[in-house]
């Protein structure tokens, strides 16, 4: 005999089904209606342009602008030097878009078929579905997704292959055997949304099962300082790889570092301290709650910084032997082809993940119950608008429309290997001249 | 062990909160159809009847009250809509949502309404404006906006973590400070000797503009001052009508107004000259040798400030327009690091106070005129905005630029407003040094290597890009 649903049930059931109707509708026949959706960089365009992509898989073809937003400036200036149409690659289907990251030479070989992966967003800073729909969408597409500080719950262990252990100043969630499950653990020094400024999750998210892994006390705000109290020097830092290396002989060790005036010695630090990826968060991106002002104006952004990173490490010589991934305000297919011909080799995505579950970057992430959309939330009836098998098709769309995308730029640039791109800027054009 | 005695007291800024006296229009505007709700609410009631499923009818998409009103979205209430889409993702037919055009018209072209936004909120508690989502403005631009300040990866100002443990001092000294100290062969102290103030912000209070030089004003303004410990300046005209007193208070005197110096009662620690005036000058530090002597140049100020320096006096406050422009309609950023680079030029930086106006509007902009080269900013138009004034038209130009203060305007309210500005803004400053990791504000002067702009760096990292050179 089956059960009555609960009113908690059909409250969920109600708002869902609205919810995933209203994404459609928007996306589709209602792309011209005056809305409060979006903002210079993200552009309502652009939202819906990311909505559709969720849903289909495909970049839309109804006249949205999705490649590009309104911020007058860095992306938003720059677009590609295409060849003539007659000098394109005739298929998609031999170009390669898959990057290493491990240039090392030794150790463990991982090779990802997009030149992406998801960014660190916490458990607590988001809540268990979307981070379960990243890690399924991860492992469909053989990538990774981030932990970012904080650890991760049980379910998720399925996933471990996929995952990024992330490693904050906090030290929260960081045991002997989420280090040993890890392929890849990244030490987060800083981020691009607040460089500088350590971490902060408000005691309302920081529910039991949250605690739990965090091993504090539930509903207590958690304040990850900065920086890493045992850090003054690249040899300190070597010794926290060194540690990871002890721990876990196999794990890449990848540096997130922010973008400060000096970022090409940090990145030239992270090297020599043995990184396997140096991962460069630019100061416009972020998906967790930031003063504005840190936002805003610490730190260069990433298009600025990727550049020069990518010119001093070819001029010690050892470029070929690092991975540069970028994040911070990479929105669209476009954005990562650009990223790389600045000089990275590929690029970590957080926001269009959110945005691809219905996140309309309203900013309210930290606002009383958090996530009204249930993304950015721990409170439970919230969160399951989200259910991960619906998240992960949503990702996994996206995914599947950027690199149709990137392989499409790459064969109207005549380049077979997206490898081919890195830090050839010259297949950029400018076109920021009226405001120069 | 024996216990120091200290009378060291921890600066602190009393914040509470100030809920705005007026009401401005709300940012959004929340239209829902009728008819379109009733039909709604009527299938709802259909399929879930009104029993025990009520809870299910009414559970709105809203969780910010527009819509829990007595008679919910037939009423919404838009003054709650902090913008999140969600009741017309879910209505799309239903309810639309909508950028407040009325909103946008607050301020002026300079003084943009986002700036209203975030002065409005942080003069309503005393905290930093903080969001999610990332950073949703322009990249770069002009002015403030293409500059951008450092951070350290590993550097904090100390180690004892963030969020109000650490000591990071914003205190600045104003006034005349040699370069280093003279002593005879008897170690007695020969030549020029220091003579500083030292205020525990950067921020003092510029005189309001002169369509709004109400005494209440004037008296919100010295209160505010006295209470955080900075300086207020106000014509000495009205300190003398309406008999304020304080050493806070800095009187503006100009030529002709001499006599005036005898009525005040009381010594300023700084008392300013509108413009240069050696009988002025005389006069005043006749009346009050142990004030500092500070003179208001406007933008641009080059070599003439050595002058100046020459004739004794070390302390300047440099004006721009309220839009941070000189007449030639250059900005105020490049102005001071002008100003500033001639006296680093002349060796006499160390020696002469820097305090600036016009165009410095939001918490970002202290830090970035610091590290221009001003030690220390007098708000102006801020302190319109944070008492809900109304900008009328462009209010560029001093002298004619119209505010028109609330009614219901009070010195309580107003003084508070100021409070809970100056501790936003001075934690906003605790937050770029920390991430600077500077342990003080008067490092951070003139510190061009850990600023970066967008000219420098756009042409760094662009180069080679078909189109840019
Ligand atoms: S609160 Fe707004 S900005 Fe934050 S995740 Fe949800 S929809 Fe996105
Ligand atoms: S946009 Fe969000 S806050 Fe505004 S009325 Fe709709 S649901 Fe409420």
């Amino acid at each position: 005999m089956s059960r009555e649903p609960t009113n908690h049930e059909l409250i969920v059931e109600k708002h869902t089904r609205n919810l995933r109707d209203g994404y459609h509708v928007w996306s589709h026949d209602k792309t011209d209606v005056e809305r409060a959706l979006g903002d210079y960089r993200w552009t309502g365009e652009m939202i819906l342009g990311t909505y559709y992509q969720a849903e289909h898989g495909r970049p839309p073809d109804n006249g949205l602008e999705y490649r590009v937003g309104a911020s007058g400036g860095g992306f938003d200036v720059l677009d590609f030097n295409w060849l003539p149409e007659e000098k394109w690659l005739a298929e998609t289907e031999g170009v390669d878009v898959s990057i290493s990251l491990n240039r090392r030479g030794k150790g463990r070989e991982i090779t990802i078929p997009i030149p992406i992966y998801g960014g660190g967003m916490s458990f607590g800073s988001i809540s268990e579905q979307v981070m379960l729909a990243r890690a399924i969408a991860a492992k469909k597409w053989s990538t990774f997704f981030s932990t970012g500080e904080g650890g991760y719950p049980s379910s998720l262990v399925p996933f471990k292959d996929h995952i990024i252990t992330q490693v904050a100043t906090g030290m929260f969630g960081v045991r002997e055997e989420t280090i040993q499950h890890a392929p890849i653990v990244e030490f987060k020094y800083a981020q691009g949304a607040k460089p500088g400024l350590g971490g902060h999750l408000l005691g309302d998210k920081a529910t039991s099962s949250v605690a739990a892994l965090r091993e504090s006390v539930p509903w207590v705000s958690l304040f990850s300082p900065f920086p890493f109290h045992s850090v003054y020097s690249v040899e300190d830092h070597r010794k926290h790889v060194d540690w990871i290396k002890t721990t876990n002989p196999e794990a890449l060790v990848s540096v997130k570092v922010s973008t400060p005036t000096d970022v090409d010695m940090v990145a030239v630090g992270s090297y020599f301290a043995g990184a396997n990826i140096i991962h460069l968060d630019g100061s416009y991106g972020g998906t967790g709650a930031a003063p504005e002002i840190a936002k805003k104006n610490i730190a260069m952004p990433i298009e600025f910084a990727v550049p020069k990173v990518h010119k001093y490490l070819l001029g010690e010589n050892i470029r070929d032997e690092v991975v540069l991934m970028a994040s911070g305000g990479i929105r669209s297919a476009d954005d990562i082809a650009k990223i790389v011909a600045l000089g990275a080799d590929g690029a970590v995505m957080g926001t269009s993940e959110l945005v691809a579950l219905g996140c309309t970057r309203c900013s309210n992430c930290e606002r009383g119950r958090g996530c009204p959309f249930g993304l950015t939330t721990t409170d439970l009836l919230l969160s399951e608008f989200v259910s991960p098998e619906w998240g992960a098709e949503r990702i996994s769309n996206l995914y599947q429309s950027y690199e149709f995308q990137l392989k499409d730029i790459l064969r109207k640039l005549g380049l077979s290997s997206i490898r081919e791109l890195r830090g050839r800027k010259d297949l950029l054009v400018y076109r920021g001249n009226g405001r120069k | 062990m024996a216990k120091h005695k200290t009378d060291y007291v921890r600066y602190h800024i009393h914040t509470e909160t100030a809920n705005e006296i007026k009401r401005w229009p709300t940012r959004f505007r929340v239209k829902v159809k009728k008819a379109g709700l009733a039909k709604w609410l009527l299938k709802e009631v259909l399929e879930h009847g009104l029993g025990n499923r009520r809870e299910v009818v009414l559970s709105r998409p809203c969780l910010y009250g527009v819509f829990s009103g007595p008679v919910g979205g037939f009423a919404p209430r838009p003054q709650h809509c902090v913008g999140c889409l969600r009741c017309t993702t879910e209505y799309p037919e239903m309810v639309s949502v909508t950028h407040n055009p009325e909103r946008k018209k607050l301020g002026d072209s300079f003084f943009a309404s986002s700036f209203i936004d975030a002065l409005s909120y942080e003069s309503l508690e005393g905290v930093i404006p903080v969001k999610g989502a990332g950073y949703r403005g322009k990249f770069g631009g002009e002015g403030w906006e293409g500059m951008w300040t450092d951070m350290s990866e590993i550097v904090r100002p100390t180690r004892d973590g963030i969020h109000g443990r650490e000591f990071i001092s914003t205190v600045v000294d104003i006034g005349y400070r040699p370069n280093y100290l003279q002593f005879d062969e008897e170690g007695h102290l020969v030549g020029a000797e220091p003579k500083l103030i030292s205020i525990p912000l950067p921020v003092l209070f510029d005189v309001p503009p002169k369509n709004d030089q109400s005494e209440k004003a004037a008296r919100i303004i010295a209160k505010a001052a006295a209470e955080l410990e900075t300086l207020a300046v106000l014509p000495i005209t009205m300190i003398c009508r309406i008999g304020l007193v304080g050493k806070h208070i800095v009187p503006l005197v100009k030529a002709g107004e001499e006599e005036l110096l005898s009525n005040l009662g009381y010594i300023p620690d700084l008392v300013e000259m509108e413009s240069w005036d050696a009988h002025l000058a005389e006069s005043i530090l006749r009346w009050y040798p142990e004030s500092i002597l500070s003179l208001r140049l406007t933008f641009p100020v080059r070599e003439e400030i050595l002058d100046y320096v020459q004739k004794g006096i070390s302390t300047f406050h440099l004006l721009a327009d309220y839009h941070g422009q000189d007449v030639e309609g250059n900005f105020v950023l490049d102005l001071i690091r002008e100003t500033h680079k001639t006296l680093v030029e002349a060796g006499i930086r160390q020696e002469v106070t820097l305090v600036g106006s016009g165009g410095i509007i939001t918490a970002e902009h202290i830090p970035k005129a610091i590290l221009c080269g001003l030690d220390a900013a007098a708000v102006d138009t801020p302190v319109m905005a944070a008492l809900q004034a109304d900008f009328i038209g462009e209010c560029k130009q001093r002298e004619f630029s119209q505010f028109s203060l609330p009614a219901k305007l009070t010195i309580e309210w107003g003084v508070q407003r100021l409070m809970n500005l100056a501790a936003a803004w001075r934690d906003q400053l605790l937050e770029i040094s920390g991430a600077m990791g500077l342990r003080e504000i008067r490092r951070m002067r003139g510190e061009m290597g850990r600023a970066m702009f967008m000219k420098e760096l756009e042409a760094d990292a662009f180069a080679g890009v078909a189109g840019y050179e």
